[in-house]
């Protein structure tokens, strides 16, 4: 008995070998050994034609991290992409919240109609979303400004928001609005104490969606920006794509991988810190 | 409902900023003038000029075998991860599968580039895009294979080993029919973002395999003609179509791929 | 899954490049299409072109993996590193009956001396392209880069201007500007370049590359600092279009960075016979007429002269006269060090 119960439990060590193994390996093969050489590369000098100058001769150094923190510039660049992130999630939770809401509401037949209708546009690929938006903004002499910028992340990324919205409000229970009408709460007080606290974690959710993609972009400033729109996603394509200055780039690239990690924590807290309550 | 009216304004307005912009995008497609920038009269010649254009064929056609590829992969190791997450719970493999998905793209496909030519010393082309596609994808397909499994019955799994299945004949007969919904969702989702990516190819493509994305890319760069139009137009009609097919055949797939 | 097999197969041949392709990655709008057209149908080959609007964008690119193209269309300073780089393969004269045709002046290059690796094809000035209607309204000099650098000028066109997306070639502009060589790499001379573009940058739209070219046709741009090529094209745009304005360009007085375009073989060039074709093919006088007549660059080919269009060679900002090439200089490549410091300050100009 007891032979064939380890043997049970070799098969079953065995099975979950084999069905952890293959996307572990191949995860750790492409995308954590480049994470870690991208941090490794961070620490080198540039070649003299770009890329990295062989380990031997130039050995590590903090030379990149010391040129980012020198001066205030690159900072600058993250907190504006930060302003800029954050103002395209409050315009996308302001447009979709109305949008989610009135699909809720809809008759249960029409909803997966109208599901779809916020789906359709974003199933067109996103650099011709931006591209209908330099055919818009240029004749309204908008394009190249700020505003552009705004514009077209926001329209980019409104989906992501609109769905987790969606997903979240289609779980209330109707029966508490009612209750709460029957207590005598008027529309505004319903949503104030009612569905928006329910919503809050499909606004986390579809804020995180939108914020996080936000901070790495650099088609939308690239095509619609003007000559102040660079974000922090321009910076580290210029290093790898203009400026041949790897070590900048790999530093540069770690320094939003930081700010995107004390996003996530900060959202996990929030989240964490809602449900506890 | 008392303030359905102001909801109906807002939700009309915001169909209407997802909509008139692409409107416009298709109607300038079958626009007579090079420069395009206002109506000069009704032509086709732009949609005869892409299917003529030998690049722009090509560029279809490696996105197609790349989405098709990498979203096959990518949902077989997705589905695995899926299954492993949720049955044994593992340590590392969340942080493996969940990261690629919630970072910037650009992180990616920076530290890909870096890998592929510092460490590998590799020609870019298909197989750096496919291996970079796969690797995105992986996480989305896992997770919506998860949740999948987290909806259903332990006791169902249960009582086909009690009836002296095998791991493997469990999976065959048992899970499999059950998750197909999730996995045919993830493929879609896998396929969906292949063919849009822009960011990530971006970086790790190679001389000679250019996707449709690089392609739009490049002429909204360097030549905008109304056959940027054309070639946007027939790619939301092809994504049209996929979407109506996925309704037709996957109802709920649709309803929580994302 | 099963099912997907076969049509995987369909879709090979197709995806399986061509064997008789020559991978070329040139300027934009460098090239016209007829001569490419033509080009093929004579060598029975196909001609796959790719694109860049800066030789930095160019070096980057290959650095970053982009192997397998087999011609390159660089500037001198470009052709240089490329060589110092090992990463390029000599020339076969023996393979390019047509390398006569090279006028003697662009031969034996300071980059490239003996021409060992590059044949030069076409020359281009950096200079002002600006809506010559709009600025006769205004009142406004169009020979000085005072245009896109001093305010006063600048207030009644803000939000028209367009500066190159290059901060090799702005700063060069900025350099010759303040009356120092475009080549300068003084760190004080560099700092007050620096603070010139600052100031006038607020009256300018966005940094651009290539996209200029279409807004200057469209008049969304009134004044843009661009290459001499682009300036023809946005022109012949703009009359194609019946727009209600002319373009015009000028060297600006104060001098201008010129560029020597030449075609050089990659090392790793999987079909360098092709690229020796195509090179010779280009030699010839008709063919080389093409990059002057429809494209509106400067010509390094004697035999083209007499096929080249009387009021493209009369245009004194394609083929300038002995006079201006005095004020006129090559770009020279940087160092990492100067590189780094360069990118500081034009993120500095970029974010300030």
């Amino acid at each position: 008995m007891r032979g064939s119960s380890s043997t049970a439990e070799r098969g079953a060590r065995l099975t979950r070998w084999l069905v952890t193994a293959p996307p572990a390996l191949f995860l750790v093969v492409f995308f954590l050994v480049p994470a870690l050489i991208m941090a490794a590369a961070s620490f080198r000098e540039p070649g003299e034609f770009g890329g990295l100058a062989p380990l031997a001769s130039t050995g590590l150094t903090l030379e990149a991290y010391r040129f980012v923190f020198d001066d205030v510039i690159y900072l600058e660049v993250l907190v504006r992409s930060f302003a800029v992130a954050a103002l395209t999630t409050v315009i996308c939770l302001l447009l979709a919240y109305p949008l989610a809401l009135l699909i809720v509401r809809s008759p249960k037949r029409q909803r997966d109609r109208l599901v779809l209708l916020v789906i359709l546009p974003f199933a067109s690929n996103f650099l011709i979303r931006i591209y209908a938006w330099m055919m818009i903004l240029g004749p309204l002499e908008l394009l190249y400004t700020p505003f552009a910028v705004i514009a077209g992340m926001v329209y980019v990324h409104l989906p992501f928001m609109i769905l987790p919205l969606y997903t979240n409000l289609e779980k209330h229970d109707p029966v508490l609005l009612e209750a709460a009408q029957d207590l005598g709460a008027g529309a505004w007080t319903r949503f104030r104490r009612v569905t928006w606290p329910l919503s809050l974690p499909g606004v986390l959710s579809g804020a995180a969606l939108v914020f996080i993609p936000v901070l790495g972009m650099f088609a939308v400033p690239e095509l619609l920006g003007g000559t102040g729109d660079l974000l922090i996603g321009n910076l580290i394509k210029e290093q790898f794509l203009d400026n041949r200055d790897w070590p900048l780039g790999a530093a540069l690239s770690l320094l939003l991988t930081a700010a995107v990690l004390a996003v996530a924590w900060l959202s996990a807290l929030l989240t964490r810190g809602r449900s506890a309550s | 409902m008392k303030h359905s009216a102001w909801l109906w304004t807002a939700a009309l307005a915001a169909y209407a900023f997802l909509y008139v912009p692409l409107a416009i995008v298709v109607l300038f497609s079958f626009n007579d003038s090079e420069l395009n920038a206002s109506w000069v009269r009704f032509t086709t010649r732009w949609y005869a000029k892409l299917l003529g254009d030998p690049d722009m064929l090509q560029a279809a056609a490696n996105s197609l075998l790349i989405a098709i590829a990498s979203s096959t992969i990518a949902t077989i190791l997705g589905t695995m991860a899926g299954i492993a997450l949720h049955r044994w719970r593992p340590r590392l493999l969340p942080f493996l599968v969940l990261t690629p998905v919630s970072m910037p793209e650009i992180l990616l496909g920076v530290s890909l580039l870096l890998f592929f030519r510092q460490v590998l010393d590799l020609t870019l082309g298909l197989f750096s895009i496919l291996a970079a596609h796969v690797t995105f994808s992986i996480g989305f397909v896992a997770i919506i294979v998860r949740a999948r499994l987290a909806g259903m019955d332990e006791e169902i799994f249960a009582a086909a080993r009690d009836l002296g299945a095998t791991p493997w004949r469990t999976f065959r007969r048992v899970t499999l029919p059950l998750i197909l919904p999730g996995i045919v969702a993830g493929f879609l989702m896998s396929f969906t973002l292949s063919i849009d990516d822009f960011v990530i190819t971006f970086f790790v493509a190679g001389v000679g395999v250019t996707t449709l994305p690089l392609q739009i890319y490049s002429m909204i760069k360097v030549a905008v003609t109304p056959e940027v139009n054309a070639v946007s137009t027939l790619l939301m009609a092809l994504t049209l179509t996929l979407i109506a097919l996925a309704a037709r055949f996957a109802p709920d797939t649709l309803r929580r791929s994302p | 899954m099963k099912r997907l097999l076969p049509a995987l197969l369909l879709l090979a041949p197709l995806v399986a490049t061509a064997t008789d392709t020559l991978h070329l990655y040139i300027w934009n709008n460098y090239i016209s299409a007829q001569t490419a057209t033509r080009f093929e149908a004579a060598c029975g080959c196909r001609l796959k072109q790719d694109y860049y609007s800066d030789n930095e964008e160019m070096l980057a690119k290959l650095e970053a993996g982009a192997t397998g193209y087999d011609l390159l269309v660089p500037t001198g300073n470009a052709v240089e590193t490329l060589i110092r780089k090992g990463a390029l393969q000599p020339v076969d004269r023996s393979r390019l009956p047509h390398f006569a045709n090279v006028d003697p002046a662009f031969r034996d290059p300071w980059f490239d001396p003996g021409n060992r690796y590059s044949v030069p094809y076409a020359t281009s000035v950096t200079l002002l392209g600006y809506n010559a209607t709009k600025l006769t309204e205004l009142g406004l000099p169009t020979d000085t880069w005072a245009l896109i650098f001093e305010p006063a000028h600048l207030v009644p066109l803000k939000g028209r201007v367009t500066v190159l997306n290059s901060p090799r070639e702005l700063m060069a502009a900025a350099l010759r500007y303040l009356g120092h060589s475009a080549q300068d790499t003084d760190p004080a001379h560099w700092r007050a370049a620096r603070d010139l573009i600052l100031r006038a940058k607020p009256y300018w739209a966005t940094f651009s590359n290539s996209t200029y070219i279409k807004d200057l046709a469209l008049g969304n741009i009134w004044v843009a600092h661009g290459y001499s090529n682009d300036m023809v094209r946005a022109r012949a745009d703009a009359r194609a279009a019946g727009r209600p304005f002319a373009i015009g360009f000028t060297i600006p007085k104060e001098g201008a960075v010129l560029a020597v375009d030449s075609f050089v073989i990659d090392r790793a060039a999987p079909r360098p016979d092709l690229a020796h074709r195509f090179i010779d093919f280009m030699l010839q006088g008709d063919n080389a007429a093409d990059v002057s007549n429809l494209i509106g660059a400067g010509n390094p080919n004697r035999a083209a002269r007499p096929a080249i269009r009387p009021e493209v060679a009369d245009e004194p900002a394609i083929f300038p006269p002995a006079e201006t090439l005095t004020r006129l200089e090559m770009l020279r490549d940087l160092d990492p060090r100067q590189r780094r410091l360069l990118a500081r300050m034009w993120t500095e100009i970029k974010v300030k």
